[in-house]
């Protein structure tokens, strides 16, 4: 038995379920046993999926993270939802070859598109058909390159070896495709209006959860193929990744909604997280990624499940609505407040140490300036997290935004411990090797 | 008791202050009893500090592939900061003592802030030296936004953008040391580093330079104070300023000798358009805040002067200033803070003739500006005394034109002291009260009494200053 085995009977069976109360505490409990098998090391029993401590460290922080989901939830098919997803991570993060690598990242992709699916009005509709057309997009080029890879000869029933002209111009197809799903520009376009208009807690999900998995599944699955070629791969990189957070840091500043300027700091992260591949070379880069892709999951699903709750249509969420609010509700506005400030990289919190260790990365591969442009790009991401902080606590108003029942907060008090502990205790994060 | 505790129970603990949805009432006298207890902790600290180097606190929370340890070591000029810190924030809570707007959540940003400046003098790990660093900008950010007057959010964004971004500067010198030494222990860097690259002194010296502030990275700093209330004025001008010129000293100077002999002339020189620039700035403003705080910014001037001479005495007058500044601005802030808060106008033309109507007051208005001119019996003659007499070792005689800065400082406090304490009674003065707070009034003559005291009796200060630098003096007195 293992966890993908467990999760995945285990939400088909969630559907015949009717008592919401009896089906999260099952599923509770289901995480709480996937996460023992994972931590000993039960990997999923097919061939060519392989559980590495890391992912078995990272894979306990997503079930701890879905227990957070499954206990915010209010709708029995959203908890459904939460636990196919767990179980295509799981799937995504033990393959080791290509082949399991591509069918494990459809099977996400395809759970997401299902998630975003779950439609009430006409602008989740529009945020929906948008991921829908790029999810397309990215497929046909992911097929596409796949054709040019095994041109050459290639295996897809292994790991990816030495390519030749065909093979690297396949891998590079492929690779935009998953840039796609990974919102690097210019393939981001979709994701700050899909994420902004979904409903949050997909949204977390999606932007918290999915692409968190996914970064780290392609970081696995190509860096081999992005040492071999460093020479030709690195400025592509570089450009990718500085444009990325450049572009979302910049376009978040002039957003009014809130849930728009988390979207395009998604955007931003991509670009942080596009920095491990940039430093592929440098030992603390698997690190760096490992440790952003933690601190990221705690924020980002805390972030959007928060604003789920406290607005009836987190979509239509302005910033002017969240005046007042440090006063009418002080612990809901620290836990927001907080979750801001570790988004920001400010130390003692997650945020902090992940982007350290990345940007270290990247000074450790001998490129500072690329390291001094990541380090601006935070301190100029600071001015829109700040501003939100400003209509928190500064401005006056009478906010109309709503508390959080107790299962929603003991979600977010869970949340915030995973960026609160990841702020100050790095060593479990350095032992372990992805 | 384990040092650390001094550093994040007042970090975490300061949650549990802030959180309760009812005020608690006794937030003001558990503040007061943690920094009495701090500085007393600091006072036992020094008396047991070795003669030379450093003396290890504790090693805690290990991480050793990224060597990122929370190493506690302290040495005597650590130690001065520490205790000039602890002093500081018992007089500016004592100068809240009255403070009415959310006093809890006041008094939880004091306290939280007191655990990342210990932090800061105490870590010697640069990387959670970084983290206390950066960690004294979020209570500044809300205690300016929030207490602040009438153009607080955009001088608290500025402030928090600006030195943020200098932070990050100084994060990444960090990192290419770590690069080149494979240590993040400041005690170790030294010898440890392979080659000392100039972009990490800039980086450094452009970072600490923002913090300090110098010319032309100052500009933050006169919209901070005049928003911040005046207690946290006090802080910045005392503490925060002060651990930007730590930042220079412990880290560039000290660390880096022979790029900082190099480019002194940098430092020298925007130290002297600081001193020069900020004087007439300070000549200029009929805003009695913006007064102080150029003037605070142009004896920071002074501060770098003595530095860029890179020599024992130079060092040690810089640091004299640094505790004479603290203790000479803070008062002006308070009392110029209080001034406001009485008439409800910055403008001088709406002061003069206070003199009459709250005598002791003004008295140490006087007292303190008097300090900041450098009159002698006070903190500030020693201190531009000593840093001319050590300047001029340095540079030579030229060196003199700092005097200029000095003439400066008499022309725009005497004014001022015409202008506001003295002179004719304006309507506004005569109908108000001044009566102030007991607490608050006690705090503004513990401020009076150190100015006189360091003043009369300098060497007691220098002996421990001294003894602060003496590791690093070689037989010329050069570093």
């Amino acid at each position: 038995m293992s966890a993908f085995t467990l999760l995945f009977g285990f939400a088909i069976l969630s559907f015949a379920i009717r008592n919401r109360s009896f089906l999260k505490l099952l599923s509770l409990s289901v995480l709480g046993v996937s996460a023992y098998l994972t931590l000993h090391g039960y990997a999923l029993p097919l061939q060519g999926f392989y559980l590495s401590d890391g992912i078995a460290f990272f894979e306990l922080i997503l079930f701890i993270v879905l227990s957070a989901f499954v206990l915010n939830e209010d709708e029995n098919i959203s908890i459904t939802q939460t636990l196919f997803i767990g179980t295509a991570s799981i799937a995504l993060l033990e393959s080791q070859t290509l082949l399991n690598f591509i069918i494990s990242f459809e099977a996400l992709s395809i759970i997401s598109f299902v998630l975003v699916a779950n439609i009430k009005n006409t602008t989740q509709a529009s945020g929906a058909v948008k991921m829908f057309i790029a999810g397309s997009i990215a497929t046909a080029l992911i097929v596409l390159g796949t054709t040019f890879y095994l041109f050459e000869g290639a295996s897809l029933n292994a790991q990816i070896g030495s390519t030749g002209t065909f093979g690297t111009i396949g891998l590079w197809i492929m690779l935009s495709g998953l840039f796609y799903k990974l919102t690097i520009v210019p393939m981001h376009t979709w994701a700050a209006d899909s994420y902004a208009q979904i409903k949050a807690s997909n949204a977390a999900l999606l932007s918290g959860v999915a692409k968190t998995v996914a970064a780290i599944a392609i970081f696995q699955t190509f860096s081999p193929f992005l040492l071999q070629h460093i020479a030709f791969n690195l400025p592509i990189l570089i450009a990718l990744a500085l444009i990325t957070m450049t572009l979302g840091n910049f376009l978040a500043l002039f957003q009014k909604r809130v849930a728009k300027i988390l979207a395009y700091s998604s955007i931003a992260h991509a670009g942080y997280m596009l920095l491990a591949f940039v430093a592929v070379k440098s030992s603390y880069a698997s690190t760096g990624l490992l440790y952003i892709a933690i601190a990221y999951i705690f924020m980002q699903s805390a972030l959007f499940l928060l604003i789920g709750n406290i607005s009836k249509d987190s979509t239509q969420l302005r910033l002017d609505d969240l005046k007042g609010f440090g006063k009418k509700d002080k612990l809901v506005a620290f836990l927001f407040t907080v979750q801001l400030f570790s988004l920001a990289g400010v130390p003692l919190l997650a945020g902090f140490l992940s982007k350290a260790v990345l940007v270290y990365a990247v000074v450790d591969v001998d490129l500072p300036i690329v390291a001094l442009v990541t380090l601006l790009n935070s301190a100029l991401s600071v001015a829109y997290y700040v501003w939100i902080v400003k209509h928190i606590y500064f401005d006056e108003g009478d906010s109309k935004l709503q508390s959080l029942q107790a299962l929603p907060l003991f979600a977010q008090l869970i949340l915030l411990g995973g960026t609160l502990y990841f702020g100050v205790f790095a060593l479990d994060v350095f032992k372990v090797i992805i | 008791m384990s040092y650390v505790a001094l550093i994040f129970l007042p970090l975490f603990g300061s949650l549990f202050i802030y959180l309760p949805t009812r005020n608690l009432g006794g937030t003001k006298y558990i503040t007061l009893a943690l920094f009495i207890f701090m500085f007393s902790q600091m006072i036992a600290l020094f008396t047991a500090l070795p003669e030379h180097g450093y003396m290890m606190l504790g090693e805690y929370l290990p991480v050793t592939k990224f060597d990122f340890i929370l190493t506690l070591q302290v040495d005597r000029l650590s130690v001065i900061m520490l205790l000039l810190s602890s002093v500081l924030l018992i007089l500016v809570t004592l100068a809240s003592w009255n403070v009415e707007k959310k006093p809890a959540a006041y008094f939880s940003l004091l306290i939280f802030f007191s655990g990342a400046i210990f932090g800061v003098f105490l870590s010697t790990n640069l990387l959670w030296f970084f983290i206390f660093w950066e960690l004294t900008l979020i209570p500044m950010l809300f205690l300016v936004g929030i207490w602040g007057a009438e153009g607080r959010i955009y001088a608290a964004i500025k402030f928090f953008l600006y030195t943020h971004i200098a932070s990050m500067l100084i994060l990444l010198a960090f990192f290419l040391m770590y690069k080149e030494s494979g240590t993040f222990d400041m005690t170790l860097i030294k010898e440890s580093m392979l080659s000392t690259p100039v972009l990490i002194y800039f980086l450094l010296f452009i970072g600490f330079a923002v913090k300090m502030p110098l010319f032309p990275f100052h500009t933050w700093l006169p919209d901070a104070h005049v928003q911040a209330p005046a207690p946290v004025s006090a802080l910045l001008a005392g503490v925060l300023l002060k651990m930007g010129a730590y930042g220079m000293i412990r880290l560039v100077l000290l660390l880096l000798p022979e790029t900082s002999q190099k480019y002194a002339w940098i430092l020298l020189t925007l130290g002297l358009i600081t001193l020069l620039f900020a004087g007439f700035m300070a000549l200029y403003e009929t805003h009695i805040k913006k007064m102080v705080a150029y003037s605070s910014i142009s004896h920071m001037g002074l501060i770098a002067i003595a530095m860029s001479a890179l020599s024992f005495d130079s060092l040690s007058a810089a640091l004299y200033e640094m505790i004479g500044h603290a203790l000479i601005i803070s008062p002006l802030f308070l009392i110029a803070g209080f001034f406001h808060q009485k008439l409800h106008s910055w403008e001088m033309k709406d002061m003069g003739g206070i003199m009459q109507k709250a005598p002791y007051l003004s008295a140490i208005f006087v007292l303190a500006g008097l300090g900041a001119l450098g009159l002698p019996g006070t903190m500030g003659f020693i201190g531009e005394i000593s840093i001319l007499i050590s300047a001029i070792e340095s540079f030579g005689a030229w060196i003199v034109v700092i005097l200029f800065g000095s003439l400066l400082a008499s022309a725009y406090l005497i004014w001022t002291f015409r202008r506001v304490i003295y002179g004719q009674m304006s309507a506004k003065v005569s109908a108000t009260d001044f009566s102030m707070h007991k607490v608050e009034f006690f705090a503004l003559v513990i401020f009076a009494l150190l100015i006189l005291f360091f003043g009369i009796f300098p060497s007691s200060l220098f002996e421990v200053i001294n003894q602060a630098f003496s590791p690093y003096l070689n037989a010329g007195g050069a570093l």
